[in-house]
């Protein structure tokens, strides 16, 4: 589906002209996105400027996770600590360089601020005049990333220094999504370091457009990998993706078999046309099944075992039945709660034998279920269900190594929203930090770091791809 | 080193034509020819009877489209048995060492005795190919029985003009379209070579050629070439003894407006070959021959092209040292072929950084610095040129004399190739 807006602001001399007028049109910028197979060197040529003060810890992960990614690394940071970039860049070819030669009329693709050292509300100083200089020569689709403690065993002061960084980063997510950037906040626990590169490359490239706003974080929780693999990460891989006949279930089948995963693609028979078709164009298997029926879950795990066993699940499959509560049938109630939650547990429990070790499961929220929505009671309820039961099942299956998470989308360009009128889907568009809809793309780039090896340090979470919604905590 | 089935593989002696400036002398002898005159000068400086040969393989970069297989033509050309089989390998920049180490791994297999191995190319007869869309459209004409409507038909595809001309012909990579001097122009940056130290570099290799040549070092390795002209050519012909880091530093950037490789810092189009006589030992002892040196071990690796597309020698000379069971402190000297001085001087930095050596080669330690003294004793294709094919067979047939004549035991080669590939070889001195 194409957004007018966005396809008006491409053309430059329209997107001065509509500025001219000054009328309150918003012309959101096009996202930079990356729709190829996962790069050995994500940020290869990117200028990433790097601030810290005295004490920040997480200064050797970021210039060793920098220099091997490709960037090139602009550093304000005090003398003590610029000194960890100096073997990752002669390793890598990218020696760090002061801030001050990043040339006059040079913007900045991404700004990395190393926040574990701000100990008090004095010290957020710091944060300010990293970003207020630069914010304004951050380039298109441009990312600042925001890097904090989590708060355990803290003062109360450290603690309200570290919680306030949140209300800056979504705020500044806020200012700079019209130039179609992000700002994230990503929360590495003690002894999580070691599981922050591959965090960071999703976050700094151009795989996470619609993912802005948001805290990311990275703990020990699950058994970890040795030395993730960045590309190709699925290969020998089992997947399976409900759901998978269009719309977001599509773009995650495709992209996890780009990257190497044999998928097996499910939906309702009724729609076993789209979904053999995709199957073979991606070399994997159909099947179908109806997520309402009973035997459903043991179904697909038969299916599954035959395969010898499967690695990673996206419960995508999803359904919709919108009335307000007063005039909803209570078989209405029961087809949504059954499909988007009772079946996502039911089927998770039953391929728990065939679930190998280090898997992930990734399930499928919504900003509806967040944020609650008019006329979807059925619907937020089943979508905030799934949040519950991915910070529990997580805690279960840790030791195995095996993740559990959510992604929670906002409004995104796909058949179930084309169905929205005009004049409403207009408005539910640009409420969002970027101003635009999302492609399922996006979100399915976002399921696919989770599901990947190298997503060892995030658990239990939900992953809000939403584009800075300006709805929903 | 020996093989399982303890034969080893040893250089009996090398030789190469002068290495001349593109378009110049050679312009009218094509890789065959230049091959032919290099294999025939190998022959008669080692004595050995024509029947003697049993396999040619050959290297080259810029093949002749309708007999790729050069290595065979300068066979045939040589009147040589004709049960000497002949094969052609390429591998970029490194096809003259592949010839090499694949005539090695055959005699130590046990399958031949005696190869001559070698490489050449003649940048100054590559082909200048018509665009793939004028040969498709050109197709109905010379197959079958063109009809009226077939050569209009021709006609009306022939537009525009600009996709049917034929191109020069540049060396650029595939996948990322970038000209070589373009990627070395970034790993200079990436990797702070400075201009002055690419053009002290650059001197030096001059001047170490120029006292090479005066001192008639290299005369047991070159033969004269007569040109169709009836030219003789006795010298290479790119060497500036008189060159200076004065004179070097008034060179304008070549590849970007503010870059700092010239043509003075990078190696220059050359036309060329060279070749070397490979026998297993007892074969050299049977037919007389004296052993100079034996390869201990080999090395090719590949990295991102769109990365640092010369660094390859950074990974595969340790790796060519661990196989040779040798660390670089034991090298008596190391050859380095010079694609451009920043990239010769890159790659020291890697293989000088610990760092590198840890995140790169899963080691502790840096692999090491190189001596000045023994790195390009006699210069290298920054002064001598790069007949891209001949070079690897030019650094093995120096290194081999060079371990001969000083007594002295190992010598370490490194060569950078397009696609991101690099090369590594351990020499040993036979006694």
């Amino acid at each position: 589906m194409s957004d007018f807006l966005v396809e008006l602001g491409k053309n430059p001399r329209a997107r001065s002209f509509v500025q001219s007028l000054g009328l309150p049109i918003p012309l959101p910028q096009a996202l930079r996105r990356d729709r190829g197979p996962w790069r050995e060197r994500p940020l290869a040529d990117t200028r990433v400027a790097v601030g810290a003060v005295d004490g920040a810890e997480l200064a050797t992960a970021l210039a060793e996770c920098l220099a091997a990614s490709g960037a090139n690394p602009y550093l304000a940071l005090p003398a003590s600590l610029a000194a960890a970039f100096k073997g990752p860049g002669e390793t890598f070819g990218r020696p760090a360089r002061p801030l001050e030669a990043l040339a006059e009329k040079e913007r900045a693709d991404a700004l990395v601020f190393d926040a574990t050292g701000i100990k008090d509300i004095a010290g957020l100083r710091a944060l300010y005049e990293f970003f207020q200089p630069l914010v304004s020569r951050l380039g298109r689709s441009g990312r600042a990333v925001v890097l904090t403690r989590t708060s355990d065993g803290k003062t109360p002061e450290t603690a309200a220094a570290q919680a306030a960084l949140e209300g800056f980063v979504r705020s500044l997510a806020k200012e700079i999504g019209r130039l179609g950037a992000t700002a994230n906040l990503v929360v590495v626990a003690k002894g999580a370091e070691a599981r922050l590169a591959p965090v960071l490359r999703f976050v700094l490239s151009a795989r996470s457009a619609f993912v802005s706003g948001q805290p990311i974080t990275v703990n020990t929780r699950a058994r970890a990998i040795h030395e993730p693999p960045m590309v190709r990460a699925f290969e020998k891989k089992i997947a399976l993706v409900t759901g998978a006949a269009r719309g977001i279930g599509e773009a995650t089948a495709r992209a996890l078999a780009q990257e190497g995963a044999h998928v097996v693609c499910l939906d309702r028979p009724a729609d076993d046309g789209p979904t053999s078709q995709l199957a073979r164009s991606i070399d994997g298997t159909a099947l179908g099944a109806d997520m309402g029926d009973d035997d459903a879950p043991t179904r697909i795990a038969d299916a599954l075992r035959s395969l010898g066993g499967v690695d990673v699940v996206v419960h995508n499959a999803g359904i919709t039945r919108d009335k307000t509560l007063a005039r909803m049938k209570p078989e209405v109630w029961d087809q949504v709660l059954t499909i988007n939650l009772a079946a996502v547990i039911r089927t998770t429990a039953a391929l728990e034998p065939v679930l190998r070790d280090n898997g992930r499961i990734v399930c499928l929220s919504s900003i509806a279920g967040i944020a609650g929505n008019m006329g979807q009671t059925n619907y937020a309820a089943s979508k905030a269900g799934i949040v519950g039961f991915v910070r529990t099942r997580a805690e279960e299956l840790a030791d195995r190594g095996i993740t559990v998470n959510a992604v929670a989308p906002g409004f995104i360009e796909t058949r179930m929203t084309a169905a929205i009128p005009v004049a409403i889907r207009e408005v539910a568009r640009r409420l969002s930090a970027l101003g635009q809809g999302g492609q399922p793309e996006d979100v399915a780039q976002a399921i696919v770091f989770l599901a990947s090896p190298g997503a060892h340090g995030i658990t239990g979470r939900t992953l809000r791809v939403c584009g800075g919604a300006f709805v929903g905590a | 080193m020996q093989n399982k089935n303890g034969r080893r593989a040893v250089v009996v002696g090398g030789v190469r034509t002068p290495f001349v400036k593109a378009f110049s002398d050679f312009t009218k002898l094509d890789t065959i020819a230049l091959g032919v005159a290099a294999v025939a000068g190998l022959l008669k400086k080692t004595g050995l009877r024509h029947r003697d040969v049993e396999a040619m393989v050959w290297g080259g970069v810029i093949l002749p489209p309708t007999q790729p297989n050069i290595a065979r033509e300068i066979a045939l050309d040589l009147r040589l048995d004709p049960g000497c089989e002949g094969m052609t390998v390429t591998r970029a920049c490194a096809s003259g060492l592949q010839a090499i180490t694949v005539a090695a791994a055959e005699i130590e297999r046990g399958n031949v005795d005696v190869v001559v191995a070698g490489g050449s190319d003649s940048t100054s007869n590559a082909t200048i190919a018509l665009p793939p869309k004028v040969v498709h459209a050109l197709a109905p004409l010379a197959l079958g029985k063109p009809t009226a409507a077939d050569y209009l038909g021709v006609l009306s595809q022939l537009t525009p003009i600009s996709e049917i001309l034929p191109r020069q012909p540049k060396i650029a990579e595939r996948t990322t379209g970038e000209v070589m001097g373009e990627s070395a122009e970034r790993m200079a940056k990436r990797n702070e070579i400075s201009r002055e130290a690419q053009d002290e570099f650059a001197v030096r290799s001059h001047h170490r050629a120029a006292a090479a040549i005066a001192s008639g070092r290299f005369d047991e390795e070159i033969v004269p070439v007569q040109s169709p002209d009836g030219k003789w050519v006795h010298a290479d012909g790119l060497v500036r003894a008189d060159t200076s880091v004065e004179k070097l530093a008034k060179l304008r950037p070549a590849f970007a407006k503010d870059g700092t490789l010239t043509a003075g810092n990078s190696s220059a189009l050359t036309d060329g070959a060279a070749a070397v006589l490979l026998v297993s030992e007892e074969k050299a002892r049977a037919l007389g021959l004296k052993p100079l040196a034996t390869l201990s071990s080999w090395s090719y690796v590949g990295v991102d092209p769109a990365d640092q597309l010369l660094m390859g020698p950074a990974l595969a000379m340790p790796k060519a040292l661990d196989r040779a069971g040798l660390r670089l402190a034991d090298m008596d000297f190391v050859d380095m072929h010079e694609a451009f001085a920043a990239q010769v001087l890159s790659v020291l930095k890697m293989l000088g950084s610990a760092a590198f050596a840890r995140a790169r080669l899963g080691r502790e330690e840096a692999v090491g610095e190189i001596d000045p003294a023994r790195l390009n004793v006699h210069g290298g294709s920054l002064a001598l040129g790069h007949p891209f094919g001949a070079t690897g067979a030019r650094m093995v047939t120096t290194m081999a004399n060079e371990l001969s004549r000083s007594g002295k035991r190992t010598a370490l080669l490194g060569i950078c190739a397009a696609g991101g590939l690099g090369a590594g070889a351990v020499l040993e001195r036979v006694e």
